[in-house]
């Protein structure tokens, strides 16, 4: 007892645990920050290139983002890339694991199976999909036409259908994520609350709504804030399926766009600008939705 | 409680420790190395060919015949040539972490180190080592922009017509000779599309500089195939507008892939492949791949000739010979690397070791190399070169990466009528 009260009391220890971690940040998160915001006003011509001064204007770069219609049609695709993943990335995360954990068999199985495209990476994803959404011949294509139900391939990254095409995957990747977050908030419902309710009559869909809803609302509340933040930051599966931009500069997002800019075509203060911009919308977006989805503690 | 205390401050030691080893020195390239002539070293080369590369085994073979001749260590961190290898590359070069020999390419690419002075020039290394690559042309070697040469070249490439025979026989249409003229071409394409084939396999999204570059040069000529345009509004402007209003022509025509703007380089190479579709420009990288991918249908390929019209003759092409070894200044003042550098370049440069990493291409080599076992393929493409009557580089090598970017991206926006070719031109050159 004395011992542990006199290590609480030094505080050496904690400081030299403390200053590896504070080092890492400086290093590879607050320098990099901090260099890439002065970037953002340089001159620079290439990656790898020392900055050529200031630009001339030095807000040269903040002015085009008002102006580059490119970055317009990024953040639209990113504002709907946000919306969808809040209605079917947690919506159908909730409606899965509502269902399973109204089972009695099978539950570890479907919890299995829901959050295995997790552990895959986005670049094998992105792979297999391009062979699904494949032009003529992928297994999307083949399936429709043997059921009848299209009679000429279509091609899925065309300007009709690639922003499903590109959405798609990317919630279907993560519902398991939010599922499993879920299924553990769940599980941390008293189970006498369900059975005193259905001795009230309160069963089936008055159960989940009474019930369930109500008590899972601070879970919900941290899958729709870590929904939101994410989608901001969905880069790897839209550019190994899409690239730079595809179909004819519609498919571009914000992640996407920066990561074009700074290393296919070497403007890396522009690039910098995007990167402060997603920065910002990041922050602002995580504190609104941080005030609209505010966890009670009251229940 | 004494141990509690010296684990947690070993722990925190070593978590420290790790946070600083990335600033430790890559192996080999510390100063402990004496400069005794005999002692092996170990020399950090990077290269285009890793990853799938085609010569990669070669490169594997020609590197472990090195290090059996000298008992030298290759510390080998090739990667696959793209524009991010390249940015990669002369990143290294800007952070004090350049490799000692450094095989990349000698255009306007190279350009950022060689005037850093991180480069040695080939006048220099001869004044010590006298025979330093006699085997090569001195006409052939790469002038950089102060009129120096740096890089010693290898095998150079070539940009020409693979035909699809078997889709060409099924269709009626001749196997295109060296007097190919552009109207024939449309009229096959019209040919090749009315029997349900796709005329030209070509992604316009990914790779449409192949086309770009031939439709420049039947707009010009092969002297004037390097001249950048000013404005769009100069000559060279409008030989570039009308270039793209060719592509244009051709997709307006139907003759591309019907998912040209969606579909990948690799996507569409498989429809030629496949016999799905009659025509494909690339270049002689592209024969390795067949060779790999369709071994047991190779006689189903041949090499042939870009449609001309104007001036241009069909028997012109792209090539040339756009990459070389250099041997950077920080290996060069190392005197325990130097010999080791100079060594390695002259092994990988010899007449030997150069005929295996050639097939049809081009070298700079005094005796010419001596490939052997030629395939049906290999050999079309031998018989092709053979009747070419000149070659001249890529104008895309000569503009700055954001030009070019900008360029090609608009080829999508020109042939679907979204952009002009004037104002896609004026929009690239803007950023040259």
């Amino acid at each position: 007892m004395n011992s542990s009260s006199t290590l609480y009391k030094k505080k050496g220890p904690l400081v030299v645990f403390l200053v590896p971690a504070f080092l890492f940040l400086i290093l590879y998160l607050y320098y990099p920050f901090l260099q890439n915001i002065i970037n953002s006003f340089s001159d620079i011509s290439g990656l790898g290139s020392p900055a050529q001064g200031l630009n001339d204007p030095w807000w040269t770069n903040y002015a085009q983002l008002f102006t580059d219609p490119k970055l317009r049609t990024a953040l639209g695709n990113t504002v709907i890339l946000t919306i969808c993943t809040v209605v079917f990335q947690v919506g159908i995360a909730l409606i899965l694991a509502l269902l399973v954990d109204s089972i009695r068999v099978g539950a570890q199985l479907f919890r299995t199976l829901y959050f295995f495209p997790i552990v895959i990476s986005a670049t094998a994803l992105g792979l297999m999909f391009n062979l699904i959404f494949l032009y003529p011949s992928g297994m999307l294509n083949q399936l429709l036409i043997g059921l009848g139900i299209i009679s000429e391939s279509v091609d899925w990254k065309g300007s009709d259908h690639f922003l499903a095409t590109m959405l798609t995957p990317v919630m279907w990747q993560y519902v398991g994520f939010y599922f499993v977050i879920l299924v553990t908030g769940l599980n941390n419902i008293p189970s006498d609350l369900y059975e005193a309710a259905a001795l009230d009559g309160c069963v089936g869909l008055d159960k989940v709504r009474y019930i369930t809803l109500p008590l899972l609302r601070n879970v919900l509340c941290t899958c729709l804030v870590l929904a939101i933040t994410g989608a901001l930051k969905v880069f790897d599966l839209p550019w190994v399926m899409f690239g730079a931009g595809m179909p004819q500069n519609q498919g571009w997002l914000t992640g996407t766009y920066m990561y074009d800019q700074t290393f296919n075509r070497g403007n890396v203060d522009y690039g910098s600008a995007i990167a402060m911009l997603i920065v910002v919308l990041g922050v602002v977006l995580s504190n609104v939705a941080n005030r609209v989805f505010k966890p009670r503690n009251d229940l | 409680m004494k141990k509690n205390r010296l684990f947690a401050l070993t722990l925190a030691a070593v978590m420290l420790l790790s946070l600083l080893a990335g600033c430790a020195d890559k192996p080999g390239s510390g100063g402990k190395e004496t400069g005794k002539p005999n002692t092996p070293v170990e020399l950090n080369v990077v290269t285009s060919y890793g990853g799938d590369d085609g010569n990669r085994k070669n490169y594997e073979n020609a590197v472990k015949g090195y290090e059996d001749a000298t008992g030298n260590k290759v510390q080998d961190a090739s990667g696959t040539s793209n524009e991010e290898w390249k940015a990669k590359v002369l990143t290294d070069f800007e952070t004090g972490t350049e490799p000692d020999v450094l095989f990349f390419f000698t255009n306007a690419d190279a350009e950022p180190i060689i005037q850093a002075g991180k480069v040695v020039d080939i006048a220099t290394i001869r004044a010590a080592y006298p025979d330093y690559a006699d085997n090569m042309r001195d006409s052939m070697l790469a002038v950089a922009s102060d009129g120096k040469n740096y890089a010693i070249p290898s095998s150079g490439f070539w940009e020409n017509m693979f035909v699809n025979t078997k889709v060409l026989a099924d269709c009626g249409v001749a196997v295109p000779g060296p007097d190919y003229t552009w109207d024939q071409f449309l009229t096959d394409c019209q040919t090749i599309k009315d029997k349900g084939y796709t005329p030209i396999a070509c992604s316009l999204f990914e790779v449409p500089h192949y086309w770009f570059e031939f439709c420049v040069m039947n707009n010009g000529t092969l002297d004037s195939q390097l001249d950048i345009p000013a404005s769009a509004d100069d000559a060279v402007g409008k030989k570039w507008a009308a270039g793209l209003n060719d592509i244009k022509d051709l997709y307006e025509r139907g003759f591309f892939p019907v998912n040209t703007l969606t579909a990948t380089d690799p996507e569409t190479v498989q429809l030629f492949g496949d016999g799905e579709a009659a025509f494909l420009i690339d270049g002689s990288w592209k024969v390795t791949h067949f060779v790999d991918n369709y071994p047991e249908h190779l006689e189903e390929f041949a090499i042939s000739y870009v449609p001309a019209k104007g001036e241009r003759k069909a028997s012109e092409a792209i090539g040339g010979i756009s990459m070389g070894y250099f041997i950077t200044k920080k290996a060069w003042d190392d005197p325990a690397k130097r010999e080791a550098a100079v060594k390695f370049v002259e092994h990988m440069t010899s007449d030997d070791v150069m005929s295996n990493f050639v097939t049809t291409e081009v070298t700079a080599l005094k005796n010419g190399a001596s490939p052997s076992g030629l395939n049906e393929l290999q050999q079309s493409a031998a018989d092709a070169n053979g009747a070419i009557t000149g070659v001249v580089g890529a104008v895309q090598d000569a503009v700055s990466p954001e030009c070019k970017a900008e360029l090609f991206a608009n080829v999508q926006r020109v042939v679907t009528g979204d952009m002009t070719a004037e104002d896609a031109v004026a929009a690239a050159i803007a950023l040259n």
